[in-house]
């Protein structure tokens, strides 16, 4: 194991942002920390970092403890949400920065920071300002200032947040590409399920500062473990044991235990749904998604949610057949009883 | 030391880091000399006020108590403060309001009016008002009367022309932060103007309105200038304090004054505070600065008005300027410069001095609020509070307090520091430990704008603390720094309570001259003097202006190729 974090605790007065958390990074590896705002996951990066002390537990990079080390001996790259590229320095000056203090040679400097304008694909910004650029420049200067020093580990704290759609969507596959090539072990905090799914080797997902679940993003959506995981990875219809065994027999024999506080989660695109004149549901509502229609459909199951590809025969009011296949659905634990339940 | 305590202490890391020792050091210097010049002083005059004879008790304050003299100052003074905050607080909203809330041409003109009395020492205002209104003032000889300037009249005009720069800053300060979309949504929700103004500009202007009145309170009843030159028979408790201890050396009884002094002024202090955190509280990013249209009968009339009021500053500051010129004032008003062939008093020497000691608190104190933000930001907040509330205390105390605090701890032998006593450093200490509070707050404001992810990017490409400070912290906060820097130069020249106590025959400084001028009959001089003093702060606040443009400059520049 490259990276490893045992039992990390970090508690602010009453509360505990971290309790016993245990993760582990291999080398070359993305790993997307994934969860809703207050979960731990920024904490955790900053832990990593060294930007913050651990409270309890222990950081080992490649067997050897990082506790005792202070962030600016790690030999770490973090990328920043808000940029934070070095306002007075110009851009071939924040690039280089990190090497400069490491004692490198000038030309050596200049020859880096061509290089890696190249692979950030800006080129002909090395003098300006980085007042000058757009957010989307900014942070890809900001990744590049980052693995400069070849780091032994790549940090990103959300590092998508603060970008427009369209920006975002390019720079997800342009950071996706650069990991891929450098082979920089990556962490990455996220709350978005969606980028997550889309760069991550691994998925870590935390709530209230523990880790649910991690795998990989096919296990996570597929095979969430709980049903905060189910309904922090996309949509999903959740339907008590009971309710299975009235409407849907078949799935019954897919439960695990006979725990009764187990759900059935089914993803939309999993229900088959066919037109028929006497058929037990009733399309309430449609949304049109450009690629997919979502129907709210009632079903003596109670109110699902289901998505058809293609031009949808569908109008609201029309009855419709629903039919699950056994390997479609998976059985949760219902983790949220108690506490607010979030929905994605 | 037992096995929990060793492993407690393991995992506080008591490592040794030149990073940690750094942030001790950067914090260490600048907290020992508050201890040193501001904490042990202010203990120091206190002991005094309840030192009765070889013991301690409460006789002194019995004594002033009982003594009619005290409460005739203490009236004055509330009186004085009193009005003067109405009249400042009034006149400065007229002002704040027509440069942030109405459209006219000139406002450059009333910016620039409004600042001078505050590049002039304190009594250049009373100097003003005796040329104007005095015996033989220009206004009594074309009117043909007497009018008696000295007192209370005099004081509440020259007193309001200082508290008013304060006063249009922070109303105005207030009314910026409420922004253009404001005014839009009611417009748009069919308010009308005189609406709009009660409904929302006069809210938005509350607490700058209630600061302001603190600010003016306190900066009139603690001013020793203006009332040592026009007050005449009208005391206050700032001249008491200077008669008890310059007059009739009795520091005790001084002390005691000073700490009655002390009590208003901590009180508006704190409140001042409490509400300025109030206004930052409700500041939202983002905003669009509002642009009034023009609205002739709101316009023309605040724009007359306020420069009705700029007429009357610069004519109580320009005729200083005028009168050291004219021959024999007001026989002979033929211009020369004789007036500037000073001899008394030391000639020029206390004015090169006063640079000198200006450029020394400037740089000095610079330094020391920079090392203090960089540190403060790197300490738990249990630790760096008590820090920060300790450096933002000396505002509360009046000048005179402090200047007495510190001919009581420097003027004795009781301890080494005494050798700092007569000295020039000691004065620059004093002017740098007086105006601290507005010096670190402007740091701390340019600190609060840094990122910590900048400090964090750095530290994570390997930069230490010493690097981060120079490379990274220092050029983004430097417009900061450059405004301490002027700050205190200028404040240092101007000031005189603080000072008055400190100077000796040997050592003086501008404002204390210009007062010995003064007091001596020769105010022609005393004006050249003053003239002389405020040249070089206007020259202080040229360089200042170019040193920042400079600094935009060189940031354009770089990005420009």
């Amino acid at each position: 194991m490259y990276l490893t974090v045992r039992d990390a605790t970090k508690t602010y007065g009453n509360f505990t942002a971290l309790d016993r958390v245990s993760i582990e990074i291999e080398k070359g590896e993305f790993v997307c920390l994934l969860g809703p705002s207050g979960c731990g996951k920024t904490t955790l990066l900053r832990l990593i970092a060294g930007l913050t002390d651990l409270d309890g537990g222990t950081i080992t990079l490649e067997g050897a403890t990082l506790s005792d080390l202070p962030a600016r001996k790690r030999g770490f790259g973090i990328v920043f949400q808000s940029y934070s590229l070095f306002p007075n320095m110009t851009v071939a000056e924040n690039i280089g920065y990190g090497l400069k203090i490491r004692g490198v040679r000038k030309d050596d400097i200049a020859a880096r920071v061509q290089e890696l304008l190249a692979l950030v694909k800006l080129p002909q910004v090395a003098d300006n300002l980085p007042g000058q650029l757009s957010g989307g420049q900014q942070q890809r200067i900001a990744l590049a200032r980052a693995i400069a020093v070849d780091p032994r580990v790549l940090l990103l704290d959300e590092p998508l947040s603060a970008l427009d759609a369209k920006v975002r969507a390019v720079l997800r596959d342009e950071i996706r590409q650069v990991q891929r090539s450098l082979g920089i072990p990556t962490l990455m905090v996220t709350h978005d399920q969606e980028e997550a799914l889309a760069l991550a080797d691994k998925i870590i997902c935390m709530n209230h500062g523990v880790v649910v679940q991690a795998g990989t993003p096919e296990d996570l959506y597929h095979r969430p473990a709980t049903r905060f995981v189910a309904e922090f990875m996309g949509i999903s219809n959740l339907l008590a044991a009971d309710t299975v065994a009235r409407h849907f027999p078949d799935l019954v024999p897919t439960r695990p235990a006979s725990e009764d506080s187990y759900l059935a989660c089914i993803r939309p695109e999993q229900i088959e749904v066919t037109p028929s004149e006497n058929g037990g549901a009733v399309v309430r509502s449609i949304s049109f998604l450009g690629n997919l229609r979502r129907l709210e459909v009632e079903s003596p199951a109670g109110p699902l949610l289901v998505e058809t590809h293609g031009g949808s025969p569908y109008h609201t009011g029309d009855r419709v057949e629903l039919s699950i296949a056994p390997k479609a659905c998976t059985w949760v634990v219902d983790d949220t009883v108690g506490t607010e339940a979030v929905s994605a | 030391m037992s096995l929990a305590e060793t492993s407690s202490r393991a995992r506080m890391r008591p490592r040794f880091d030149a990073d940690r020792l750094l942030t001790l050091a950067c914090i260490g210097l600048p907290l020992l000399g508050l201890i040193l010049f501001f904490a042990y002083p202010m203990v120091i005059v206190f002991l005094r006020s309840i030192t009765v004879g070889d013991s301690y008790g409460l006789g002194n304050y019995t004594e002033v108590l009982g003594s009619s003299g005290f409460w005739r100052a203490t009236r004055h003074s509330l009186a004085m403060g009193g009005a003067t905050t109405v009249l400042s607080v009034l006149l400065g909203f007229i002002i704040a309001h027509g440069l942030y809330r109405c459209a006219f041409r000139g406002k450059w003109l009333i910016r620039s009016v409004i600042v001078l009395p505050l590049l002039a020492p304190s009594l250049v205002q009373a100097l003003g008002l005796i040329f104007l209104l005095g015996r033989n003032g220009v206004i009594s000889r074309m009117l043909g009367v007497e009018i008696e300037i000295y007192g209370f009249w005099g004081l509440l005009i020259a007193n309001t022309l200082y508290a008013l720069p304060q006063a249009v800053m922070i109303i105005g300060a207030a009314l910026v932060l409420l922004d253009a979309r404001t005014y839009e949504a009611a417009e748009v929700m069919g308010a009308p103007p005189w609406r709009q103004f009660r409904d929302l500009t006069l809210p938005a202007a509350r607490f700058g309105i209630l600061n302001a009145a603190f600010v003016c309170f306190t900066i009139t009843i603690t001013d020793f200038g203006n009332a040592a030159v026009i007050g005449g028979d009208y005391s206050v408790l700032a001249t008491e304090i200077y008669s008890q201890v310059v007059g009739q050396r009795n520091f005790n009884m001084g002390a005691v004054v000073g700490i009655m002094l002390l009590l208003p002024t901590v009180i508006s202090y704190s409140i001042e505070r409490q509400a300025m955190k109030r206004q930052q509280a409700g500041q939202i990013t983002g905003q669009e600065p509002y642009r009034p249209s023009f609205a002739p009968l709101r316009d023309i009339s605040m724009a007359a008005l306020s420069l009705l009021i700029c007429a009357g500053i610069l004519s109580v500051i320009g005729i200083v300027v005028y009168a050291s010129f004219v021959t024999l004032w007001p026989y002979n008003m033929a211009l020369s410069p004789k007036h500037y062939d000073i001899t008394l008093a030391g000639g020029y020497s206390s004015l090169w001095m006063t640079i000198f000691i200006s450029l020394a608190a400037a740089s000095g104190g610079t330094v020391a609020v920079f090392l203090m933000g960089l540190g403060l930001r790197r300490l738990p907040k249990a630790v760096a509070q008590p820090i920060q509330i300790l450096a933002a205390m000396p505002a509360a105390v009046p000048g005179m307090v402090l200047g007495l605090a510190y001919i009581l701890t420097f003027n004795s032998t009781a301890t080494p520091l005494y050798l700092l006593y007569g000295t020039a450093a000691l004065i620059a200490i004093v002017n740098f430990y007086h105006y601290h509070t507005q010096g670190f707050l402007t740091v701390m404001t340019g600190f609060r704008q840094l990122p910590s992810a900048l400090e964090e990017a750095a530290g994570s490409l390997g930069a230490g603390l010493g690097r981060t400070a120079r490379d990274i912290v220092a050029p983004f906060i430097a417009p900061m720094l450059v405004s301490v820097f002027f700050f205190l130069f200028m404040r240092s020249m101007v000031t005189l309570s603080a000072v008055v106590f400190l100077t000796t025959p040997d050592l003086s400084v501008a404002a204390v001259t210009i007062m010995r001028l003064d007091d001596a009959g020769l105010t022609s001089q005393a004006a050249a003097f003053s003239t002389c003093v405020m040249g070089v702060v206007c020259l202080a606040v040229l360089s200042m202006k170019v040193t920042l443009a400079l600094l935009r400059r060189r940031g354009a520049n770089k990005g420009a190729t």
